[in-house]
Parts: C-alpha cells; structure tokens; sequence
C-alpha cells in the first residue's frame, strides 16, 4: 500500500483530463489476460454475440418482406418466368410504377388520402388529449363508469357495427345544418336518432370524410379507446403538484391544460399522432363502410385493380406471380410517405411511451 | 293492469311532491326578496334561509372535468349508443333495405349461426385454440425483446427503428396484402419449377421449404417438420403482431428505478433471480394490460378467422353477419373477464408514496 501511494504520478493530459500512473503496475497483457479468460468476460461476450445476431435475425423477419416488395417492382414480366432470376431483376424496368401513378391515379388517391388522415389524426389527437385529461384528473362522478365505456369501445369487434354503422351516416342530414336552419338542425338530431329505422329521404353523408370526422370528434375512431388509454395513463403519470403550483398563481382549469399540461405531453401526441395518422393511411374497413361509390378516390382503390396496360392474358405461365407483384408495388408506394412521417417522428415513439410510466 | 295502475300512482305521487317542492322553493325565494318571514306551514323547506356558498374546489373541479370528457360522452350518447342499439336491432329483425320494412324474427338469427351454420362454431372454436396458443407466445416475444431493446448494446437506437415497423406499416391494407403475398407464393411452389423468390412475402424469409430441406438429410418424421415449419412461419406473424405490446413493455421497464437494480447486484443476485425477482414483478401490471391487448388486437383484426368468416358473411345475409358478431362478442367478453380474474391475483403494485 505504501509503496503504491508513495509512487503515483498524476500526469495532465489536457484542461480537463488527468491520467494516473503507478509504479508497480501490472503490464497490460497480463492484465488483459485476467480479464479475457474470466468466466465472467466470456459469458458476456457470448451473450452480446447471441443478442446481436438475434436482432439482426428479427431486424431481417421483418424487413425482408419490404424487400422482396421493393425488389418485384422493378421486374419486367419475363423476369418471373426466368429461373436465374432471385432477387436482382434482369430487365430493370419501372413500368409498374408509371402504370400504377398514371391509371390508378395515385396522386388523385395521395391527395385525398392526406387530406383526411391529416384531418382525422389532429382532431384525434386532440380530442383524446382532453379525454385522457379528463379521466386522469378529475374525480367526477361517473369516472370510471366512462372510463368503462371507452375499454367497451375497444372490445366491440367493429364487424358488429359495420351495418349500423352505414344505415346511420347514410341518412345523416348535414346539408341542412350547412344551411343553417333550424330545421336542417332539427333533421340533424332526429337524423342521428332515427338511423335505420327512418323512412323517408335525407341527405346522406356517404362518400363524403363528414363520418370519420364525427366519429374522431367524439373519440369514437378507429383504436381511439386505446389512445384515450394511453393519454390517461400519461396523464396519471403527471404530478398533481404541477397543477396545484399553476392554480395557486391564479390560472384556471383550461388555461392550465393548454400552457402546461399540453406542452409537457408532446412526445405522446407525436406518438398517437403518429398511430392515428398511418392507422387511418391504410385503413381497410371504414374506406369499404363509407366511401362505397369509389367517388372519393383512397389509398385501397389503387390496390384493388390491376391498371389495365398490365393486364396479362390467361395462358402467361407466371400471371400469378406477375399480378402479385403488382399488388406488391402498390403496397410499396402505398407506405412510402408513410416511412417518411415515421423516419421524423420515431424518436418520439419511444420517448413518448418511455415518460408515460404506463402502469395498469 | 295491476302494473299500469302502480305506476300511475307513481307518478301521480311525484307530481304532488315536485308541485309542493316548487310553492315551498317559490315562496322561501320571495321571502328572501321580501325580507319576510317564510310560512312556518310550508313544511321541510321551512328552516331559515342559508346563505348561498360558492362551490366547494372539488365540485368546481368535477363540473369542470366534465368539460373534458364531453365529446366523448356526447359522442357516446348521441352516436354510438343509437349504433349499438340499431346493431342489435338487426339482429332480431329481418330488414328490406330497399323498402325500409322490418319483421321481427326473435332469437331466428341466433339459432341459425349457432345450430344451422355449418362453419360458424367450429370457427370459433378454431379462434380460440389458436388465441390460446398464440397470446403467450406473443408476450413472452415482446417481453424478451423489451428487455433486450432496454439494454445498452451497438445500434439499439436503429433496432428500436426497426423494430416497431410493422406497428406503423403492416396494418389494414397491408395487412391485406401481405397476406395475398404469402398465398401466391404458395400457389407459385404448387406448381413447382417458377422462381418464387423475388415476389416471396413473409413466409418467403425463413422459408418452410429450406427447413423442411435442412430435416429432409437427418430423416426426421414428417410430422415434427411440418410443426417446426408452421412455427417458423408463424414468427413473422407474430413480430409483426407484438409491436405496441414491446412498446408498452419497454414503457414499464423504463418506469423500473435502476437504483432497485443496483441494491440488488451489491447484493449479489444474479441476472436470473433479478428478473424473476424484480423485473418481472415490477412489470406485472404490464403483463396484464398486454393480455387484454393482445386479445382484443387478435379478436378484432381482420385476419382472424372468425372475423373474416363473418365478413364473408356480411356479403350474403347482413342481419345472420350482425347476430354472428354479436356471439363473438359475448365469447370475447367472457374470455376477457377470465383472464383479467386469473391475472388479477398475480399483478403486484408498486407503492408509491
């Protein structure tokens, strides 16, 4: 101990580091050799190998699918018949991709598309803010028989109510609250109440975004019980005492919730944000329930049909395979701007979810 | 008649208290304005008058919470309560869409899905075995890499990236199509001979057939490959399924205070006991959400099978569709409520102070 302490060197590398040197140090390969060969070290070299090759493993499950997409797109039919041909297409064309812009009108679809998930996403998010909100910190009556409701919500299969559903906003009177008339609004609310069962004509909002946009205003989309879930959970999560501080100095309710709450819960709205807005971009079943007449041009139309300068005959050997990659590729310009919106807002994702300190 | 009658002296009794309730309100408030004395013969109301206070903090902040939620209960009240009831309905009644007229069936529609259907229950069954099979697998999946993608490691950042891909891209319609991909691969290797791999979907990847190759060599029997070749094929479905329960996970994990982690190892406990010692307790209420998650997701996606089963059905007999689902949710609900029961009793709760 003494011989140690007595010859240390304290060496200045720069401003801010030092470096210590002993005297009577063991040389670095034996040191390295007790550090190698420790059943501790190897345990955890193997276990780092295991971890990295396992993730690369899953990391490969589920973008190989992508790929193989990305790939069949740029093939031209022959390359589907030929046997040499994996994954590198031979005849490198892009006839798929032009077709599919050009007859299936993507753009038209693009357009359409954004505007509505755009809609629909910010009114969501908004609106399961302040229900989230509400249910975490407020003791009213009824707290958790709502909060019952919302876990209902979540559980009824959508199939159930997909007849309702269309019987209801097929006569739903908006003209005349656009009119502004007393009985445009009086139709509105019987119009809401009478559903199925009304005879007689009203205006029906089909074929229009007027459905999705009420549902959303209520909280009644697609996965909102799950969003409202997570907000309350967030929001649970909160301090009281953040608030308590605010009312002391004189702030209400409302302003509260906008000036402190909100800017704190960001990274969670990016998160729902993010799931409500490429929910809502490759959503299936409330397309096929509300906008039935193709007279709104979405993302599932220009899937469904094989564009017509395409179209194989009968007896090609790998029509199959040819009209698969079709669809494929149509998946592919489907998500792309959907993988642009995640590369910005994926860091949120999990921030947001790590400072809600989710707890049952 | 009997019935009517009570209820009419009901009524009639709430009336008569609702009317002396008023005068006796009507006149303690005009005796307030006039300064007078309230007459003593007007009952219960009779007591001096208080003095009217400001609401108490906790009901300002309960009306004010109502604020909150009011787009969801005017949502549920005014909207999805009539759907509910409509769809329900529907399952009772036979509808003429085109005329508008309807006929009451009674419990026709039920009978029909439940004894008459040929596939319904035998789906429904099917559903459930595989629920079975499948939930498990997907929260220790999601548990494990939870825990993997909460450790310090090279890349972790584009593995996280990575790994929550298919929440935000295999969805709905690719969903769909996906599916359509890996059933034109497996016609193209009916046929036999055409290249398949470029135009391979999931199960494309680690495909069947290069296991069912790898075992051809050591003779196994054929069953046990067709097992293992199923569950290979089986794993794309479930990363790509456990996406938001690794987020809710690696959610829990983060909440776990490291300084628990740290007492424990001065301690000298190993990885293995603090995983079932800490980790694993801490991140029970987690397990439980994902549960219900996890069965509700698989239940209420399209690529189950009861579900598509009752698409399909949607197209021929909409009403016989409705009274489907409505089974399906009873099953749903009741399988929820048992898992939740069997959990509940495990769940461990941190204290907080």
């Amino acid at each position: 101990m003494d011989n140690t302490q007595n010859n240390v060197r304290v060496m200045k590398e720069s401003k801010k580091r030092i470096r210590v040197d002993f005297e009577g140090k063991t040389p670095w390969l034996e040191r390295m050799k007790k550090k190698v060969f420790s059943v501790y070290f190897l345990k955890n070299v193997v276990w780092y190998i295991f971890r990295l090759i396992l993730m690369i493993g899953i990391s490969y499950v589920i973008l190989f699918p992508f790929f193989s997409k990305i790939a069949g797109s740029f093939m031209s039919p022959s390359d589907f018949v030929d046997p040499t041909v994996n994954i590198i297409p031979k005849n490198f064309t892009l006839n798929i991709y032009k077709a599919i812009a050009v007859e299936n009108r993507y753009f038209e679809a693009f357009l359409n598309t954004t505007l509505l998930s755009l809609v629909v996403a910010i009114l969501q998010t908004f609106v399961t803010c302040l229900i989230g909100y509400g249910l975490a910190k407020f003791k009213f009556k009824g707290n958790t028989l709502l909060f019952a409701l919302v876990i209902f919500t979540m559980i009824v299969p959508h199939q159930t109510l997909k007849l309702s559903m269309w019987a209801h906003f097929r006569r739903f009177d908006l003209g005349g609250v656009q009119a502004l008339g007393i009985p445009g609004l009086f139709k509105f609310v019987t119009g809401i109440f009478n559903g199925g069962f009304a005879n007689g004509f009203t205006p029906n909002a089909m074929d229009t975004f007027v459905p999705l946009i009420v549902l959303s205003i209520c909280g009644l989309g697609f996965k909102n019980g799950l969003y409202i879930f997570m907000m309350r959970q967030f929001f649970r999560g909160v301090p009281d005492e953040l608030e308590e501080s605010a009312y002391v100095d004189g702030s209400n309710t409302f302003r509260t919730f906008f000036q402190i709450i909100l800017p704190l819960s960001v990274p969670m709205m990016i998160t729902i944000f993010l799931f409500s807005f490429s929910w809502q971009w490759t959503d299936d079943f409330y397309t096929k329930v509300f906008f039935l007449n193709n007279d709104v041009w979405l993302m599932p139309n220009i899937w469904e049909n094989i564009p017509p300068s395409l179209e194989m005959s009968g007896g090609y050997a790998a029509k199959e395979l040819y009209e698969t990659a079709i669809e494929n590729t149509a998946g592919i310009m489907i998500i792309m701007p959907l993988v642009v919106v995640y590369l910005f807002c994926q860091k949120y994702l999990v921030q947001g979810i790590e400072r809600s300190g989710l707890v049952g | 008649m009997k019935f009517l009658n009570t209820v009419k002296e009901k009524v009639s009794a709430l009336f008569q208290t609702v009317k002396t309730g008023t005068v006796n309100l009507f006149q303690t408030v005009k005796a307030r304005f006039t300064g007078g004395k309230v007459p003593s013969e007007g009952g219960a109301l009779a007591v001096p008058a208080k003095k009217k206070r400001p609401a108490s903090l906790d009901k300002k902040k309960a009306r004010e919470g109502w604020f909150f939620v009011l787009p969801f209960v005017a949502g549920f009240v005014l909207i999805y309560l009539p759907i509910i009831l409509d769809s329900i309905c529907y399952s009772f009644f036979q509808l003429d869409l085109v005329t508008g007229s309807v006929q009451w069936k009674g419990l026709a529609f039920y009978n029909a899905a439940l004894l008459e259907d040929s596939q319904f229950v035998q789906k429904l069954v099917a559903g459930i075995q595989q629920l079975v099979v499948d939930t498990p697998m997907i929260l220790i999946f999601s548990l494990f890499v939870a825990i993997i993608l909460n450790q310090r490691m090279v890349g972790r950042a584009a593995f996280r990236a990575i790994f929550f891909v298919p929440v935000i891209l295999s969805t709905g319609l690719m969903e769909a199509i996906n599916a359509a991909d890996i059933l034109s691969t497996q016609m193209g290797n009916a046929d036999g001979g055409i290249s398949t791999g470029a135009t391979g979907g999931a199960s494309e990847i680690v495909s069947a057939m290069d296991i069912e190759k790898l075992f051809q060599g050591i003779k196994i029997g054929s069953g046990l490959v067709e097992y293992v070749a199923g569950a290979v094929n089986n794993i794309f479905n479930i990363v790509n399924r456990s996406g938001v329960q690794m987020l809710i996970f690696l959610g829990g994990l983060q909440g776990i205070s490291p300084s628990i982690y740290e007492a424990s190892s001065i301690e000298g406990a190993t990885a293995w006991e603090t995983f079932w010692k800490i980790t694993f307790p801490m991140i029970s209420p987690m397990i439980l959400v994902n549960a219900v998650y996890t069965i509700i997701d698989s239940f209420t996606s399209d690529s189950n099978i009861v579900m598509s089963y009752i698409a399909q059905t949607y197209e021929t007999g909409k009403e016989l569709s409705t009274a489907m689902s409505w089974i399906y949710f009873l099953v749903i609900i009741a399988i929820i409520g048992l898992i939740f029961l069997l959990l509940r009793s495990f769940i461990f709760y941190q204290k907080r102070d």
